[in-house]
């Protein structure tokens, strides 16, 4: 065996395996929201399907989840059955919202009667709503204290854990 | 169904990967006829399974199949077929599909090709490549399934990514690129064999040389086309920017390079056979890095992938690959013992080692460079980036250098030189570097870098053609006989690789010329014009003609359209446009621009207002640009004479079977 090859390969090859997986989880896309702490953006938008159109400020009071999503998204459908079950769960004590992302209202509706809703899906129609909560690429979700300030963001689909996990930091749900 | 018999074809394609392997490691310590079938049929079925998958992916995606998750995720109605055919590799799992498809024609090629010629590495060899193949189609069997099952298909489906969408050359790029890198699994198998084995021959580094020079020509091509792209599509009138993903192309390819040549010494003279197998280990694990940076999401970069599971089994696969090189080459090195010595330092052998020095050099500058932001951000929690001055400040140097090397290397002879020899080599191609100097300083060079470049390129220049005219003058004084004829019988019969090497040369030279000129000497302005305004750039009067608003099915342009025109001549017009896609909110540009091998006109949409008339525009003349790509294909054409057979080496591969591993036999008459 060469002890100077193997010193020297090691010597290479171990901080870079290092440094690699000290940031496997890292994510370059979403540093600390900017979003978080402030005031949730306001927004008024017609709820599909009829009915008032849902306006946030009116919801202050409780914690509010807002849901970014599409029909196009196939992550969305996976995160779809965590929310319905989750809205259900949580009852009154914390409104859930879907905000649609470029998709038009027909396909919506189609994909709600198939996966079944629990919440007001609104549709943002100039996308003016996606543009004040920055949104990058759906899904992306936030989390809105009582006080009407985002406690959290997650981006990509929710499993329940995480949906549990930031709930909590909006003030609702059981921790 | 269609899903299911594609999870079918990939469970079957990680079998037989997985099975071969075994076998191959099982039976190859010592050789068996029956063990090598068996592992050669395993390669093959690897190759058939995977090449089905793709067809079955590509028919799901032409036919818009939404069921097929992938199809799900990248299809769209709307997408002409072209598209639909090229989002194969336009996302994640697609693309590690792909990379199936083409680790498996490698394979079944070059088993097919070794199996004659080098029978007693071939087991070795196998089991690393179907070792490999057997972890990309784990990927595809659990953490990157291209096939699963949508219930509740959709109609319709989102689209590629749009930037991919946007230009005919990203068509081109991705299957250069992974020719590139995933064919260095090939000679890294070889060479791991080859430790294995404890052995080297003559016979063996020409088909290490072989099969690393086929990738390298491809990873080349996919370097300069990826760049070409940039320049085409990303608008900002660069081609290189020192982004991590373009770093990870361009590490394994100057390991590889540094590997070329050294396996020249390792050739001719049987010495530095653990340097350069070493050099053909760490090109692997570089595309395995560099697959790693471009499917973690740890990089962040116009290639990244969305974020996926699949990076830490890459991690866990790299540092596999690399813990095994490290224990491979610290075991088995010794028993590659040198066949010679390197011999006196000033001599064509002295400036290999040099110039090998400075490709590792240049690597671990890259590499330190595209990994430091993740050490800072880990200890710091900042985020930073290193960026284009650390770079360009040591890879203009090192460049440099490496082009100083091309010129003087070929120009001293092998071996001893005295004194005398050494002046009357070195001295002549100094007329070369003054004039081409000289001719800089004319067009208005004054950066100091540029003019050394422009010294060493024509330096270098001179050496080259020189060395490619010698051979030729020989024949036709000598013998008598005439240009085409000399030509024909000298050059591209006899001593093709080494005038093939030196069409290389010739085609470095200018690309490091080219880079030099085009990155110091462009001009460039940013201008809001209105309807019927007129600007100027370099030697060219562009009017704002008319701005369009273009619809298409699956984009909306903004079309400016720009006359061009230069001393009161017209040259037309240019139409730079802002395209935005349906799914997405941020505008990409298409830039438009005149390309002559002298210099491009580049104009770039910022911002455009079709109703108010009014346009934001960024106007660059970019000089010797369409040099670079020129000169790169002149690259590839050269690593392609290389590559083919010689006639001496086509009659040995007559006799079948193991008579045919003659050592020494296989090997070129050297010029």
């Amino acid at each position: 065996m060469n002890r100077r090859v193997l010193a020297v390969g090691l010597l290479v090859v171990v901080p870079l395996i290092g440094i690699l997986v000290l940031n496997i989880g890292r994510d370059p896309h979403a540093f600390n929201s900017p979003m978080i702490g402030r005031p949730a953006p306001t927004f008024t938008l017609r709820a599909l399907g009829g009915g008032e159109p849902v306006s946030l400020a009116a919801l202050r009071g409780r914690p509010v989840v807002i849901n970014f999503w599409a029909t196009w998204c196939v992550p969305c459908y996976e995160e779809h059955a965590v929310l319905v079950a989750a809205a259900r769960e949580a009852g009154d004590s914390v409104q859930f919202l879907g905000v649609i992302y470029e998709d038009d209202a027909d396909r919506v509706a189609d994909f709600l009667s198939r996966q079944g809703s629990a919440y007001p899906s609104l549709m943002d129609d100039d996308g003016k709503t996606a543009m004040a909560y920055g949104i990058y690429g759906v899904p992306e979700t936030f989390f809105v204290d009582a006080q009407g300030r985002i406690a959290a963001k997650y981006t990509g689909p929710l499993h329940r854990e995480a949906l549990a996990e930031n709930l909590v930091l909006a003030g609702g749900g059981k921790s | 169904m269609t899903p299911a018999i594609g999870r079918a074809l990939i469970l079957l394609a990680l079998l037989a990967a997985s099975a071969g392997a075994v076998v191959a490691f099982a039976t190859g310590r010592r050789y068996s006829v029956e063990g090598a079938r068996w592992t050669r049929w395993l390669g093959y079925a690897f190759g058939i399974a995977i090449g089905l998958a793709n067809a079955l992916m590509v028919y799901a995606l032409v036919t818009h199949d939404f069921s097929v998750s992938y199809v799900a995720q990248v299809g769209s109605l709307a997408a002409p077929t072209w598209v639909s055919v090229v989002s194969l590799w336009s996302s994640l799992e697609g693309s590690i599909l792909f990379w199936g498809l083409i680790l498996g024609g490698y394979i079944v090629v070059a088993t097919r090709m070794m199996q004659q010629r080098h029978p007693e590495l071939l087991p070795d060899a196998m089991g690393v490549w179907l070792a490999c193949a057997a972890f990309f189609a784990f990927l595809l069997a659990g953490p990157a399934q291209p096939f699963l099952t949508i219930p509740n298909p959709q109609a319709d489906g989102p689209g590629a990514n749009p930037l991919l969408q946007n230009h005919v050359l990203m068509m081109i790029h991705p299957p250069f690129l992974y020719l590139g890198y995933v064919g260095m699994t090939i000679p890294f198998g070889l060479a791991a064999a080859a430790l294995l084995r404890g052995r080297l021959g003559q016979d063996f580094v020409g088909a290490l040389r072989t099969w690393l020079l086929l990738p390298w020509i491809f990873l080349t091509c996919a370097i300069v086309l990826g760049g070409w792209w940039a320049y085409e599509v990303l608008g900002w009138g660069g081609y290189w920017a020192w982004d991590p993903v373009e770093n990870a192309s361009f590490l394994p390819w100057l390991t590889a390079t540094a590997a070329l040549h050294s396996a020249i010494l390792t050739e001719r003279k049987g010495i530095l056979k653990g340097w350069t197998t070493t050099l053909i280990l760490a090109t692997f694990l570089l595309t395995i890095l560099g697959t790693f940076m471009t499917r973690s999401g740890v990089f962040n970069s116009v290639h990244s992938f969305t974020q996926s599971a699949i990076g830490p089994t890459i991690l866990v696969f790299l540092a596999v690959g690399l813990v095994f090189s490290v224990v491979l080459l610290a075991f088995r090195v010794d028993t590659l013992s040198a066949d010679g010595a390197l011999g006196d330092p000033v001599s064509r052998e002295g400036v290999f080692l040099l110039n090998n020095l400075m490709f590792v050099l240049f690597t671990f500058t890259v590499l330190i460079g595209t990994v430091f932001p993740l050490l800072v951000e880990a200890s710091t929690g900042k985020q930073m980036s290193v960026g284009r001055p650390y770079f360009d400040a040591m890879a203009v140097p090192i460049g440099a250098a490496l082009l100083f090397l091309m010129g003087v290397g070929p120009a001293l002879p092998w071996g001893a030189a005295n004194g005398e020899q050494v002046r009357r080599a070195l001295l002549p191609p100094l007329a070369g570097a003054v004039v081409l100097t000289a001719i800089g300083y004319a067009f208005g060079v004054r950066n100091a870098w540029t003019l050394v470049t422009l010294a060493f390129g024509g330096y270098a220049a001179q050496v080259t053609l020189g060395e490619m005219w010698l051979p030729l003058r020989q024949r036709m004084r000598g013998k008598g006989e005439a240009f085409g004829h000399a030509f024909v019988e000298g050059q591209l019969r006899r001593g093709r690789r080494r005038f093939a090497a030196y069409v290389v040369h010739a085609g470095a030279a200018v690309v490091i010329i080219a880079i030099a000129v085009s990155s110091t000497m462009g001009v460039s302005s940013e201008v809001q014009l209105r309807v019927g305004e007129v600007t100027r750039v370099g030697d060219y009067t562009l009017t704002f003609v008319k701005a369009d608003d273009v619809m298409e099915p699956h984009r909306r342009s903004l079309v400016a359209t720009v006359a061009v025109s230069r001393d009161g001549k017209d040259l037309g017009t240019l139409k730079p446009a802002m395209n935005q896609y349906a799914r997405e909110r941020e505008p990409i540009g298409t830039p438009a621009v005149r390309t002559s091998l002298k210099e491009d006109l580049y104009l770039s949409v910022m911002n455009i207002d079709p109703e108010a008339g009014t346009l934001g525009l960024l106007a660059m003349v970019n000089p010797m640009v369409g040099c670079l790509w020129l000169a790169t294909a002149v690259m590839a054409l050269g690593g392609l004479m290389a590559l083919v057979p010689s006639r001496r080496r086509v009659e040995v591969i007559a006799p079948a079977g193991a008579a045919a591993v003659r050592p020494g036999l296989a090997v070129e008459p050297t010029p």
